[in-house]
């Protein structure tokens, strides 16, 4: 087995769930200008529930539909219960209430699911495809392939039309978008329903490859977010950021040390950050 | 008793039953409990500072908690030092990393900041797992040393520690620093505007606070004889959050309030493990929601309740001279010198080939329609913005590459909207640029000089209400009183008569006339022509970016071209 091909097998694996959850999380910060801490929290909700569900004998189609709603429903509820109602908080203070929200849910999720890892049947399976010596088991083929479709159909959807455009007004200023007759309450149910809905894609394709637990959420967020960064926070950098982001660490895994990965991955978010940051004088985009 | 006694009193009273109340058999609270709670509060007050006080979001302090414990221990066991040595050693190296975490850190913008540190936690727990021979991997590293003590001398230790660093904490976070760290973590542009070096004094906070963190984290460790990955964790990160939150962020005692309860109630309801996240997120979530000022803030709003009389208003000082902390006045000159400035923002010229000079004792109208540049040209003088060309001397320095709080103790600059903190009081928000430029000086003569000025506007009465209390035209003159202490060389006032009555413009005429006999010079974005005509004798017109007419007051507003410009379409 080549282990070139392998690393770009998994990288590119890797790549799609970053690419998803980085267009995610781009979207709400976009339409809310809120850093959305929760967001990983729709993968683990999403992954747990297909688990769940399929362990109780439930049809995987089935449980892929209810794992989606509830996915999409955590994320707009958040919004709607929580941060809407808040929005003339300071920043700091909504983000702290995404937290807060995070932590809750993995606190249910502790208790519903257990503190083991779980995990569902694939959605196709078959012999692994051979490609350079290396191996793509089918539902790694189906992972890169819808992954970064559906990445890309949503950054397609912000960009070209029409209520895209609106969720961005809402972000830059929403008191002049509703003015302009932007419903600012849909436009940002619309986006966080899309998050919602790719966090939940990346668990119902990623999770049967490995297995999610209670506290996959922050890690997830914290993946995306790097992936957000080296995006500059830019829809449409989303995708090439996440495949980057997952080749780049299977390259270090592969290649210096699986154990290096996640301080080296640190790193990269810190020099992405310094790089975004470099305009800006003390701290924070200020202005007089 | 006098009453200036009652308070140590009662305070030593409430001490001193706390620290002996794990002795009274009350349930679940034991000596051992009660020492892993005083521990566990001198970590949090650490996370208190950074998060409470100066409200930079450390979602990863955890990581600096357990950080000291595995340092002494592989220090211990791996390199044979002796025990003491080995905890000194493991402090001195975290806090040096908390150092170098801070000053990569505290150089991002905000949410960079908080997933920055939780990152940082997630590293640390990694690398805990990831190196087993050296660490213990994940069933933890194993520290024996503090088996030999009794759980009575832990206890003693662990209160002489607490009480040691609730003084320290009560001795530094007060007066001038207390209202630095408040504004800095309320509004940095404001702080960085009244002279405040935000990056080195969110720094300086990240490393004393990880120091703290350290302190409590390596005392723990030893006590409880392991420390595993997970307390280095997102997990334990977050939970510390919690409890802060919990306790009341940036009181002195939240910290141990927060601890308490919430490890006295995990004990007394022995709830399973696998609720304890789900717990603490609640509390975590329902203080965010519905009580940002945590028990302590409760206790606190109680204790007035009880006690009317304290919270009234402190009796006025006595009347001092207003410009106490004022230098000498300063040698006569040019105060500012405006070379040749352009400023690009993308393709738009905002400003091209501004020049002008304004002398000690002038008051200098820079007048212009909208977007004229007037504000990005005040922007450019006291350092928010750096100017694509030309060059900004102040009292004869070259200030265009210095940062805006180098340029605080010679210029002032009020805001068109006042930029205060809301919870301080309208003296207190005053004494902020005080604490920068004369920090020296006493409390009490701080206290009178903000006093003393804010009476000069009649606003001496509501010298102790709190700025959010305010309307918005004594915001404004508070904004406007905090600029003129110094006084500064150079006084930037940003359309200062928008928003004030008859009254309040007579009293900041009076203001601009005292200011040039001490031989300020005072520069002025205005519309009001009339309270201009009033106070300023010379100025400059911008009109896209450029200045069109240069001259007296009177004669600039008597030009045909500047009408045209002002009037454009009807002209």
């Amino acid at each position: 087995m080549s282990l070139f091909a392998q690393a770009v097998i998994s990288g590119l694996m890797a790549g799609a769930v970053y690419a998803l959850l980085a267009v995610g999380l781009i979207i709400t910060l976009r339409t809310s200008r809120i850093l959305n801490l929760a967001y990983g929290e729709t993968y683990a909700i999403a992954g747990l529930a297909v688990s769940l569900l399929t362990k109780a004998g439930a049809p995987l189609w089935l449980a892929i539909v209810v794992a989606l709603l509830l996915a999409v429903v955590f994320s707009v509820g958040l919004d709607r219960l929580f941060l809407q109602p808040r929005s003339h908080w300071p920043i700091p203070m909504l983000i702290l209430v995404t937290l807060g929200v995070a932590f809750v849910s993995r606190g249910v999720l502790l208790v519903l699911a257990g503190i083991d890892p779980l995990s569902f049947p694939r959605l196709i399976s078959g012999k692994p495809l051979r490609w350079l010596g290396g191996a793509l088991p089918p539902q790694g083929l189906l992972l890169i392939v819808v992954g970064v479709a559906t990445a890309i159909a949503a950054t397609a959807f912000m960009a070209h039309t029409r209520t895209g455009r609106q969720l961005r007004a809402c972000a830059a200023n929403a008191d002049a978008a509703q003015l302009l007759g932007v419903d600012v309450g849909r436009a940002r149910a619309i986006a966080f329903a899309i998050a919602g809905l790719l966090g939940g894609v990346a668990a119902v394709l990623l999770v049967p490859l490995t297995s999610v637990d209670f506290q996959a959420g922050l890690a997830m967020t914290l993946r995306g977010f790097i992936a957000a960064a080296l995006a500059g926070m830019v829809p449409a950098r989303g995708v090439p950021a996440g495949l980057c982001l997952g080749l780049f660490e299977s390259f270090v895994s592969t290649y210096v040390d699986a154990l290096a990965q996640d301080p080296i991955v640190f790193v990269v978010l810190i020099g992405a950050a310094l790089w975004q940051s470099r305009a800006i004088r003390h701290g924070g985009g200020l202005r007089a | 008793m006098s009453p200036n006694l009652v308070r140590p009193v009662l305070i030593g009273l409430v001490a001193a039953a706390c620290a002996a109340s794990p002795y009274f058999g009350l349930p679940a609270w034991t000596p051992a409990l009660a020492t892993v709670v005083a521990l566990l509060a001198i970590s949090l007050m650490g996370l208190n500072l950074i998060f409470g006080n100066t409200g930079m979001l450390a979602f990863g302090q955890a990581a600096f908690v357990a950080l000291p414990g595995y340092l002494a221990g592989m220090l211990h066991l791996h390199l044979r030092l002796p025990t003491w040595g080995a905890i000194v050693l493991a402090l001195l190296l975290t806090v040096i990393v908390a150092n170098g975490v801070g000053r990569i850190f505290v150089r991002l913008p905000g949410i960079f900041f908080a997933v920055g540190t939780l990152g940082f936690a997630f590293v640390v727990e990694g690398l805990a797992r990831a190196f087993p021979s050296v660490t213990g991997g994940a069933s933890g590293l194993v520290l024996d040393a503090g088996t030999t003590l009794s759980g009575d001398a832990w206890y003693a230790i662990a209160l002489l520690t607490l009480v040691l660093a609730l003084a320290s904490y009560a001795a530094l976070v007060r007066h001038g620093y207390a209202r630095t760290l408040r504004v800095v973590h309320h509004d940095e542009l404001a702080a960085a505007v009244a002279g405040i070096d935000v990056a080195r004094v969110k720094v300086r906070v990240f490393t004393l606070g990880c120091a703290y963190s350290a302190l409590g984290g390596v005392l723990l460790a030893f006590y409880v004889g392991v420390v595993v990955p997970e307390n280095a964790g997102v997990s334990r990160s977050l939970e510390m959050v919690g409890m802060v939150m919990l306790g009341g962020p940036g009181r002195l005692v939240g910290p141990l309030l927060g601890a308490g309860l919430a490890n006295w109630l995990f004990a007394v309801a022995g709830f399973a493990k696998q609720y304890e996240i789900l717990v603490y997120g609640v509390a975590f979530l329902g203080t965010v929601l519905f009580a940002r000022e945590g028990l302590a803030g409760l206790l606190e709003a109680a204790w007035r309740r009880l006690r009317p009389a304290a919270a009234a208003a402190p009796d006025a000082p006595p009347a001092a001279d207003a410009q106490h902390a004022a230098a000498a006045p300063a040698p006569r000159g040019v105060r500012l010198r405006v070379d040749a400035v352009a400023k690009r923002f993308g393709g738009v010229q905002a400003i091209s080939n501004a020049s002008f000079e304004v002398a000690d004792g002038e008051v200098f109208a820079l007048v212009g329609p909208n977007g004229a540049g007037k504000t990005t040209l005040f922007n450019i003088i006291s350092g928010l913005e750096a100017p694509s060309g030309g060059r900004i001397f102040v009292a004869g320095r070259d200030v265009t590459g210095a940062d805006v709080h180098e340029r605080a103790a010679s210029v002032g600059r009020s805001f068109q909207v006042a930029r205060l903190v809301p919870e301080m009081t309208a003296a207190e928000n005053v004494m902020v640029r005080l604490d920068q430029i004369a920090p020296a000086t006493p409390e009490a003569a701080k206290r009178a000089a903000a006093h003393a000025l804010l009476a000069d506007f009649d606003l001496g009465e509501l010298a102790h209400a709190r700025a959010g209390l305010l309307s918005a035209g004594q915001r404004k003159l508070v904004d406007i009183v905090r600029a003129t202490l110094g006084p500064p060389a150079l006084l930037l006032l940003d359309e200062p008569a928008v928003g004030l009555t008859e009254a309040e413009l007579d009293k900041l005429a009076a203001l601009l006339r005292r200011l040039k006999l001490q031989r300020s010079a005072i520069v002025i974005v205005e519309h009001n022509m009339d309270f201009l005509r009033s106070v300023a004798g010379s100025g400059v017109v911008l009109h896209g970016g450029k200045v069109i007419a240069a001259g007296s007051v009177d004669a600039m507003l008597g030009d045909e071209a500047v009408r045209g410009a002002y009037l454009g379409a009807i002209a």
